[in-house]
């Protein structure tokens, strides 16, 4: 009995020794800094330019999986899904000739992309769904970004516990991609609130945490806020293709 | 280059010379790949744990389940764990499932904290190790392949039709079922099987399938994923190939304790290597 407790206890020290340096290794800033190395190469390798491969109506998940922060809540939105989103304006500003602000309907009007595609989720899961919606480089060649401009930032409706607003970023190459799209539909409906509604964004070409729900305004600018994005902000690659 | 010829069936006793065995990127790689390994097995079982369950299907599906590692507690409150490996459920709780949160605590996680990195769930900073060390695995692999083709010690170690006949006489020999070994060059037709296996077999499936994850990647090259079956596929083959590999670990690492620990392993630090009986330095 002694013996087992013996070699339970050095087992329990051993591992909890594992984990104290694997965890102590990873909090050094300096470690962290050469791990991250590996995003420019990545970035540099893969690119944005590929095409997401695209599959038939008939694969898509009707229960399209719901990911991410919790639907809002505040009366702001809450009233916005009330009236069927008719107040809800998406604002394009920031560093471009030409701000613009567009209802729903004129959206609507602008709509050419429809396409079904894979979801990657960065926790590993995949999910089909066929998203319609605009092009974000047509509303950005509307919108005209100035010189010096290099990315496009996402402010969302949702915010974490905390109360920190949850925003995004792509820089105009990757916003200019034709799969780079603000979605109004999924799976041939109107999105529903748990999915983003009225805009979200999809970027296939990316892992699902830059697909940001719930967008109410465009921001261009010439340098990122933090580090781009709230999950970049929790520590997440900005370039998120692998 | 002199591939066949060697000091074969030389007994093997203290006045047997040593011979100059690995070269420095040899051993050099050899012990960087072993600490990448260990970091690259860890921080992925950390990005298994965020979602912890692998389908043979494109998209995730949930008919099409190979494995899947759950845990939370039952109605009265205990602790749960449970693997499902297709249609066989078993209870594995504080081993998988519910397990060490790498905190001195347990919580619902698929593996343990001791054997993911970091030990507690952080899904952001797995990834950032597995993917440095990925790329480290590369510029690694890429120095020993070169190196191996133009030192021409990777030809001896890649299994040929002429080894054939000496795979039943070589695992009799080691199953002391034999009392010699088959005359062999620098490596016997075993270890050929198993190194062939790891450098021809595992390695491109794990690099091939751990490429196939990435969107961007299945963007700019979607064969990649499409001839393992879709993302959730690639994500499973990725998990066969590192359970491929780690057995190749533990059989490697039995084998150098058990045929000559000092000299085994010396041979990994200086290169220098005592021959045994029938053992020889070419082919």
């Amino acid at each position: 009995m002694k013996r087992r407790l013996f070699v339970a206890t050095s087992a329990a020290v051993v591992l909890t020794g594992c984990s104290n340096f694997t965890n102590g290794l990873n909090e050094n800033a300096t470690v962290r800094r050469v791990l991250s190395s590996a995003e420019g190469l990545n970035h540099a390798l893969i690119g944005t330019h590929g095409m997401a491969k695209t599959y038939r109506d008939s694969d898509v998940d009707r229960q399209f999986r719901v990911n991410g922060f919790d639907t809002p809540s505040d009366s702001h939105y809450t009233s916005l899904v009330r009236a069927g989103f008719a107040g809800y304006k998406l604002v394009v500003d920031g560093a471009v000739d030409r701000p613009q602000v567009f209802t729903l309907a004129e959206l609507h009007a602008l709509s050419s992309y429809n396409e079904v595609t894979r979801h990657d989720c960065v926790e590993g899961w995949s999910a089909i769904g066929k998203w319609a919606g605009v092009p974000l480089g047509k509303l950005l060649a509307l919108a005209q970004p100035a010189h010096g401009a290099r990315y496009v930032i996402f402010h969302c409706f949702d915010r974490a516990s905390d109360g920190t607003a949850y925003y995004e970023s792509l820089d105009l190459v990757q916003a200019a991609h034709p799969q780079t799209v603000l979605a109004l539909q999924l799976n041939d409906k109107p999105l529903d609130p748990d999915h983003g509604a009225p805009v979200r964004l999809r970027v296939p070409t990316q892992l699902g945490y830059k697909s940001a729900k719930w967008v109410y305004r465009l921001e261009i600018a010439a340098a990122l806020p933090g580090k781009g994005g709230y999950w970049e902000d929790q520590g997440y690659e900005w370039y998120a293709g692998i | 280059m002199d591939a066949t010829a060697g000091p074969a069936a030389i007994p093997a006793s203290d006045a047997t010379p040593l011979v100059y065995r690995h070269s420095v990127t040899t051993r050099v790689t050899h012990w960087l790949f072993a600490a990448a390994f260990v970091v690259l097995v860890m921080s992925g079982l950390q990005i298994f744990n965020a979602s912890p369950n692998l389908d043979a299907s494109d998209k995730s599906n949930p008919a099409r389940r190979v494995l899947a590692i759950d845990g939370g507690t039952d109605s009265a409150g205990r602790p749960v764990g449970m693997v499902q490996f297709f249609g066989l459920h078993l209870t594995t709780t504080h081993l998988l499932g519910f397990t060490d949160d790498g905190q001195g605590g347990e919580s619902a996680r698929a593996f343990p904290g001791w054997i993911t990195w970091p030990g507690y769930q952080d899904l952001a900073s797995g990834r950032r190790w597995h993917l440095f060390f990925g790329w480290m695995m590369v510029l690694l692999g890429a120095a020993y392949f070169v190196a191996g083709i133009r030192r021409h010690d990777l030809e001896k170690i890649v299994l040929r039709p002429s080894d054939l006949p000496k795979l039943l006489p070589m695992q009799l020999y080691y199953l002391k079922l034999r009392k010699e070994p088959p005359e062999h060059g620098k490596y016997n037709p075993l270890q050929k099987v198993a190194y062939t296996t790891v450098l021809f077999v595992f390695t491109p499936l794990i690099v091939i399938s751990g490429l196939a994850l990435a969107p961007g990647m299945d963007a700019i090259a979607s064969p990649l994923t499409a001839v393992l079956g879709g993302r959730q596929f690639a994500r499973l083959w990725h998990f066969l190939a590192m359970i491929g590999l780690i057995g190749f670990v533990f059989v490697h690492m039995t084998l150098v304790l058990s045929t000559g620990v000092v000299n085994n392993i010396r041979s990994m630090f200086t290169g220098r290597y005592k021959l045994g009986p029938h053992e020889g330095t070419g082919q």
